[in-house]
């Protein structure tokens, strides 16, 4: 679902943010990408976005080779991917359930299906009682439910989350990734980009690890070895 | 776009039902885009207000042209052609000449005076009816008036047609008093280029301050901007509220113009028919008929399209979404 080969990105200015990046991810399955500040974490999650290009290597998301892709077509490689943010990223002057429609008015889904669709999606973050608040009503791990719930309502292959529990208590985190769990369990495809060692040690998941943008390790870790790439 | 995967889970809607739903979002959107304006109260009575005042000049300057071609209409008879025949010309060669011209497609009117006549008209008007009763023979010769028609009547047609007339056997001196007309003529050209380089100067200043407004709306709205890109939304969905801002700025500005013309119109009413009293003519304003006033909205809004859709060219495209 997402093939990374040979990925180097060079920004303006030459700092190197990722080098000679390889990977591979399949349909169906959920991986941590982890590593200290600056390591490439979001370039990588940029890169797979097309919020980025890379400086060479090539780059394969559910099936599309992204160097072939033109500008007028990135839209809709995006909405195949459901992205997730720290900042959530939310319409501020913009209901809950307008949020959440957005992906399906964009794709000119119909009113009723919209409805259904996004009643569906904010059951599933428990936020039915919400959708006609404001996002500056919500508490900050409200938002983040409501981030992944419009992440969620066009129901796309591919989710990616950069820090998504980030600012959240470690319960509420736990019961994040609980969320993407579920998801995961459904078919989707899960890339999480997170610092937190210990929700990677407590989830038992494939963990890509980098650091100053090489990636040094991929496969289940514990904390310890995790922390390798954060604290060196 | 067939080829490429967006969503593989995800059950999508036809082709033909989302054509269809189509013209309902394109509805949506122009009230969406109404709302904004509405929204921003102060910067788009503003922006109106300069774009009504701003169409208003040329479409007053047009009014302008409007009238004076329809008071030069009144004065076309001043392109009337005067032919004096020969003495010897008898009543009955005068009467055939007559006919004659009846037939050129250039004439529209021909009017037939003869000497008798003449001298009966020059009696009365020149005072001088005692004295020229001495005369033992009447010195005036019959005259033809010769209209010309609406074609014919412009400085050089009229001059054409009078060097046509002069090779007329019976014809002795033909008269057309042209300079001033080919001096109205000209002075109503010069005024015509005036307005169209007015307009389009005016038409110019209505594309950018539309184009200015909306750059500013979308700058307003950068990273709401950014994050339909994020979830997948397209330029042209994207651009269309800023087009149909634009179409709306075009539509109030259009409408307001209408009225300052109107104002303008009955305003000037007032002085013109004091001016015409004193010629004692009579010459009634004519205002903005109804096809003048749909031409002036249509063309208001092609305006506020054109700036909005230069707007949005240059900077939605350069909003780039951030996932920091």
């Amino acid at each position: 679902m997402i093939n990374f080969s040979n990925v180097n990105k060079t920004y303006p200015g030459g700092y190197l943010a990722l080098k000679q990046v390889s990977f591979s991810l399949a349909a169906g399955e959920m991986a941590f990408l982890t590593g200290h500040s600056g390591a490439g974490k979001s370039t990588l999650l940029k890169l797979i976005s097309m919020m980025e290009k890379p400086s060479s290597g090539s780059i394969c998301v559910n099936h599309n080779e992204l160097a072939d892709i033109k500008y007028q077509q990135i839209p809709y490689v995006r909405r195949g991917i459901g992205m997730i943010f720290q900042n959530h990223n939310l319409l501020k002057d913009r209901t809950i359930f307008d949020n959440v429609a957005l992906p399906l008015i964009i794709e000119g889904v119909s009113h009723k299906e919209i409805r259904k669709r996004v009643s569906t999606a904010l059951e599933k973050v428990h936020l039915s009682a919400k959708l006609r608040c404001y996002p500056h009503m919500l508490s900050g791990g409200e938002q983040q439910r409501v981030g992944i719930a419009r992440a969620i309502v066009n129901k796309p292959p591919i989710l990616l989350a950069d820090e998504p529990t980030g600012n959240l208590d470690p319960k509420l985190s736990l019961d994040i990734i609980r969320l993407f769990e579920e998801f995961n369990a459904a078919g989707v495809t899960v890339l999480i980009a997170t610092h937190d060692l210990g929700l990677i040690a407590r989830m038992k998941y494939r963990t890509l690890t980098l650091k100053e943008g090489t990636m040094i390790n991929d496969g289940i870790v514990d904390g310890l070895q995790a922390k390798g790439g954060i604290d060196e | 776009m067939s080829e490429l995967h967006s969503s593989g889970l995800v059950e999508r809607e036809g082709f033909f039902r989302r054509l269809l739903t189509l013209p309902i979002r394109h509805l949506q959107q122009a009230i969406g885009s109404l709302g904004d304006l509405w929204r921003t109260p102060f910067t788009s009575v503003m922006t109106i207000f300069v774009l009504g005042i701003s169409l208003a000049l040329p479409a007053t300057l047009h009014l302008f042209v409007k009238n004076a071609q329809h008071v030069s209409e009144q004065w076309d008879s001043a392109s009337q052609i005067t032919l004096f025949l020969k003495l010897s010309t008898s009543e009955k060669s005068g009467q055939n000449l007559v006919n004659r011209l009846k037939l050129y497609p250039e004439i529209a009117t021909v009017h037939y005076i003869s000497a008798e006549q003449a001298l009966k008209e020059f009696k009365i008007l020149s005072g001088f009816g005692q004295s020229l009763e001495y005369l033992d023979k009447n010195p005036l010769p019959a005259t033809v008036l010769v209209t010309p028609t609406q074609r014919s009547s412009q400085a050089q047609a009229a001059n054409e047609l009078l060097a046509k007339l002069l090779k007329e056997r019976e014809v002795e001196q033909g008269k057309l008093d042209v300079e001033w007309l080919t001096r109205l003529e000209a002075m109503a050209r010069l005024i015509e280029d005036i307005v169209v380089g007015v307009a389009l100067l005016l038409c110019l200043s209505v594309v950018l301050i539309v184009g200015n407004t909306i750059r500013l709306a979308i700058l307003n709205q950068k990273d709401a901007i950014a994050i339909m890109k994020l979830v997948g939304a397209t330029d042209s969905f994207i651009q269309r509220p800023f087009l149909y801002s634009g179409a709306w700025y075009g539509i109030f500005g259009g409408l307001l113009s209408c009225v300052a013309v109107a104002v303008l119109a009955e305003y000037l009413t007032g002085a013109i028919a004091e001016l015409t009293d004193l010629y004692n003519s009579s010459f009634e304003l004519q205002g903005l008929v109804f096809n003048e006033i749909l031409t002036l909205i249509g063309f208001a809004i092609l305006l506020g399209l054109l700036g909005s859709y230069i707007s949005v060219r240059q900077h939605i495209r350069a909003i780039e979404p951030n996932a920091d």
